[in-house]
């Protein structure tokens, strides 16, 4: 998309907002429908990331004026942005501008590390980058986790983020990944970042335990990191070699679409891996990418 | 006539707050290095200094060069005397505020008791020379950020907490309530991130009570008896030409004696113990008749023995602190346990040989003050007496950070080198061991990969083996195992750390001096 695109969507969806909350449904449902998945490849995040959205119909359809915004990326590790171990500092930047362009309220970033979250949250720069972007930026506070019914195939219930479950919009910001277990870690498995309790316990039956935690949270919007992604020796990495630069993102509101595209990305299908498939036949979203309708776009 | 003591106080409230200005800094904020010289009050620890220079035969320049600080405060001694424990030490200001109202009964305490810190010192330091370092054990600068760092500190730290996270509602209250604001300032500035907890909260803390409490038998009670570090700048100070005259007018009221803090002054205007004085100057503000002085005198300051009233410090008990501490160290050396399982810890990163740690840790807490993730823990008297209050590594507690070496940074006496941050991530601590009867895939066919994700080396330590097993009901079944590969492990102990098994952990790391070997 080149800035005349860019104006021109921001001008029609300026006047979109200026219609009547009735009318805006009839002009909308005659807009053409936007795609199910925006896959843009770029080198510059800031830019992909913004495409992406543009591509999807902009961020006013994911972002409400007043809106309490959380944007949950992957900061789960002690390391700097090149190693891919953590979500791009760049797109999360992207995502706080263009939600508190939108008109949100408050942009809120946090994510629950594994290692030591001061050290997560400063070396990965997303801190630096989100704050600076205008977000709150905040350390979990562990009395704000609430027991949740997941009424799951594994869990039947689990102390999730209260910040999560109550915000208005929900941004899912995950990096695409290499995971022992898992095979992968991107959108779906990012949600172990609102976890509270003894969370390493849910290994014993990852797959149906990812699956459930997800159908609890709806995200908005699903914005998955592929600038550099993680090949080998994840999810923590740590070694340059095993990071492949794709300089991509792949957006979209299906959650379960995201990851199965990332998956590509790896040289696997959605369906190789046991979380997709749960999710898919759980009914949280469509693995089979071929049926998706994904717009791409190549930005230079 | 201006009052000095004034002054005294101002600085003394200055060299308190920067005390404790730089301990609440000894605190990771997510960066590499913490921003602000923390070790600055150690550096500049004469006792620390000379002690450690001779326990560890540190005659290498970056040693030597740490303690820079020291100097001028060797030099202000050599020229003023003890102006740094009446006007700098932290302590001495603690002691000073504990005793404030305190009624000096005459004579609780007999005069001679004064040498004490004096032969104190000399076995101290002779210990040194058998490489026995027990000095920061009453170093007064190191009990200090001990006590506050280990005890009283932690004990505010989670107390603040309890008490607000009692009040209804909490952490669900609305966000602008008043008491979550003052908490979330409280957190932001003031608390640890997170809530600190050390072994031995009773020992610390009787000592640092009983310490406090001495002022109420007599003001600066550790000073004046105790403190190894006053009596070392005692030495230095006895040609020091700052001296206390008095006029002829002088009508020998016994004021100098009762505003005295020190017990440096005997009854009579001649009677002044130069190496006790302190200069706080309280006898000079407070003279009836204005004729108590300080200024500058050429010449040897009066010796106990030469004095009336001195005690003497006397051949016979230089010679048996002396002999005591030649006796001792062997003994000392002796009570240390052998290569056991009990002896074998896990010292931070660097730390290298045990005998080479020992002679440099001055047990002043620093590095468990600062450990990322409260992992360090202070030794009783596991690792023999010698080991006392020295730190190791319970990595079920906390693990060793992996991209985290601010020990090293905080460590004055380079007991803990500061490693250069891409050295200490190759830094062998110990090495991991998998407990087959507990870890699940082994026991129990219940996958499981925790350890190995949290693996922090870049190429991973613990390996995962897709293997086929009969489950518990003797089904074939799919799983995938640990597999530890102890040439890359350094031993951290991120795997124990976040063991998904209750209890013990089903990994856990072992010292690199018990490891298993075939």
């Amino acid at each position: 998309m080149n800035r005349r695109n860019f104006i021109k969507s921001s001008i029609a969806a300026g006047l979109m907002l200026s219609v009547p909350g009735p009318l805006r449904g009839i002009l909308e449902a005659a807009d053409p429908k936007p795609p199910d998945l925006a896959v843009v490849r770029g080198t510059s995040p800031e830019r992909i990331t913004r495409a992406a959205i543009d591509a999807l119909g902009g961020i006013s359809r994911f972002v409400s004026r007043g809106d309490v915004v959380v944007i949950k990326p992957n900061i789960g590790w002690d390391r700097r942005p090149e190693f891919a171990a953590t979500t791009n500092p760049e797109i999360v930047a992207a995502l706080v501008r263009a939600s508190l362009e939108a008109g949100a309220k408050k942009v809120k970033v946090f994510d629950n590390p594994v290692f030591d979250a001061r050290r997560c949250y400063k070396q990965s720069g997303i801190a630096d980058a989100a704050s600076r972007a205008g977000a709150e930026v905040s350390f979990m506070d562990t009395r704000r986790f609430k027991d949740v019914k997941l009424g799951g195939r594994a869990l039947k219930s689990w102390p999730l983020y209260r910040d999560v479950l109550e915000a208005d919009k929900v941004i899912n910001a995950p990096v695409a990944k290499h995971h022992g277990l898992a095979g992968l870690t991107m959108a779906l498995k990012n949600w172990m970042g609102i976890m509270g309790g003894r969370r390493g316990s849910i290994h014993h039956s990852l797959d149906n335990s990812l699956v459930d935690v997800a159908a609890a949270i709806k995200p908005a919007l699903t914005v998955l990191d592929a600038v550099r992604i993680l090949t080998a020796n994840g999810p923590q990495g740590g070694d340059l070699q095993d990071v492949r630069k794709v300089d991509m993102v792949v957006a979209g509101i299906d959650q379960v679409a995201v990851d199965s595209f990332g998956a590509t990305l790896f040289g696997m299908k959605g369906g190789d891996l046991g979380y997709i498939r749960a999710a898919h036949q759980a009914g949280l979203g469509r693995m089979d990418i071929s049926r998706l309708r994904i717009k791409r776009i190549r930005l230079g | 006539m201006f009052k000095l003591s004034h002054g005294r106080k101002l600085t003394q409230g200055a060299f308190l707050l920067l005390f404790l200005f730089l301990l609440f800094q000894t605190e990771s904020k997510g960066g590499d290095e913490l921003g602000y010289p923390v070790r600055l009050f150690l550096d500049s620890d004469p006792f620390i200094f000379i002690s450690a220079l001779i326990s560890a035969r540190g005659w290498e320049w970056t040693f030597l060069k740490g303690f820079l600080p020291a100097l001028p405060v060797i030099a202000i001694t050599l020229l003023m005397g003890r102006v740094f424990c009446g006007w700098a030490c932290p302590l001495g200001t603690v002691n000073d505020l504990a005793g404030i109202g305190a009624k000096t009964k005459r004579a609780a305490v007999p005069k001679s008791l004064r040498k004490l810190k004096y032969l104190l010192l000399i076995f101290l330091l002779t210990l040194s020379l058998a490489s026995v370092q027990l000095a920061g054990v009453f170093d007064p600068l190191s009990f200090l950020i001990r006590s506050l760092s280990l005890w009283l500190l932690p004990g505010i730290d989670n107390g603040t907490r309890a008490l607000f996270n009692a009040l209804p509602d909490s952490g669900s209250a609305s966000e602008s309530g008043l008491a979550e604001t003052v908490f979330a300032f409280l957190k932001a500035h003031v608390l640890s991130f997170h809530p600190p907890s050390f072994g031995q909260g009773l020992l610390f803390g009787s000592l640092f009570l009983i310490v406090i409490g001495l002022n109420r038998v007599e003001k600066r009670f550790w000073c004046r008896y105790l403190c190894p570090l006053g009596a070392l700048l005692g030495v230095f100070s006895v040609l020091s030409p700052l001296r206390k005259t008095a006029g002829e007018d002088c009508s020998s009221c016994g004021g100098c004696v009762r505003f005295c803090r020190a017990g440096a002054s005997g009854g009579r205007h001649e009677t002044w113990f130069g190496t006790e004085c302190v200069r706080c100057m309280e006898c000079r503000d407070n003279c009836p008749k204005k004729t108590v002085r300080f200024g500058f005198k050429a010449g040897w300051l009066p010796s106990y023995s030469s004095l009336p009233s001195g005690p003497d410090l006397g051949r016979r008990h230089i010679a048996a602190s002396f002999l005591a501490a030649l006796a001792g160290a062997p003994l000392i050396r002796l009570a240390r346990p052998s290569r056991s399982e009990a002896a074998a810890v896990i010292r931070p990163p660097g730390s290298g040989d045990e005998n080479r740690f020992l002679s440099r840790c001055i047990r002043c807490g620093e590095c468990m003050k600062v450990c990322i993730t409260n992992g360090l823990q202070p030794m009783l008297l596991e690792g023999g007496l010698e080991g006392i209050w020295t730190p190791k590594l319970v990595p079920r507690l906390g693990f060793c950070e992996y991209g985290c070496n601010l020990c090293g940074q905080v460590c004055p006496t380079y007991a803990i080198p500061r490693l250069e941050a891409g050295v200490k991530k190759r830094t062998r601590i110990g090495c991991a061991e998998i407990d087959q009867g507990r870890c699940l895939p082994y026991a129990e066919s219940i996958p499981c990969i925790v350890c190995e994700e949290v693996c922090p080396t870049p190429r991973k330590s613990i390996r995962l083996d897709a293997v086929r097993v009969r489950d518990r009901l003797g089904r074939d079944t799919a799983i995938k195992r640990p597999r530890i590969d102890p040439e890359r492990c350094i031993g951290c102990g991120a795997c124990e750390k976040h063991c998904p098994v209750e209890g013990a952990a089903a990994i856990t790391v072992k010292p690199l001096t018990v490891r298993r070997k075939a």
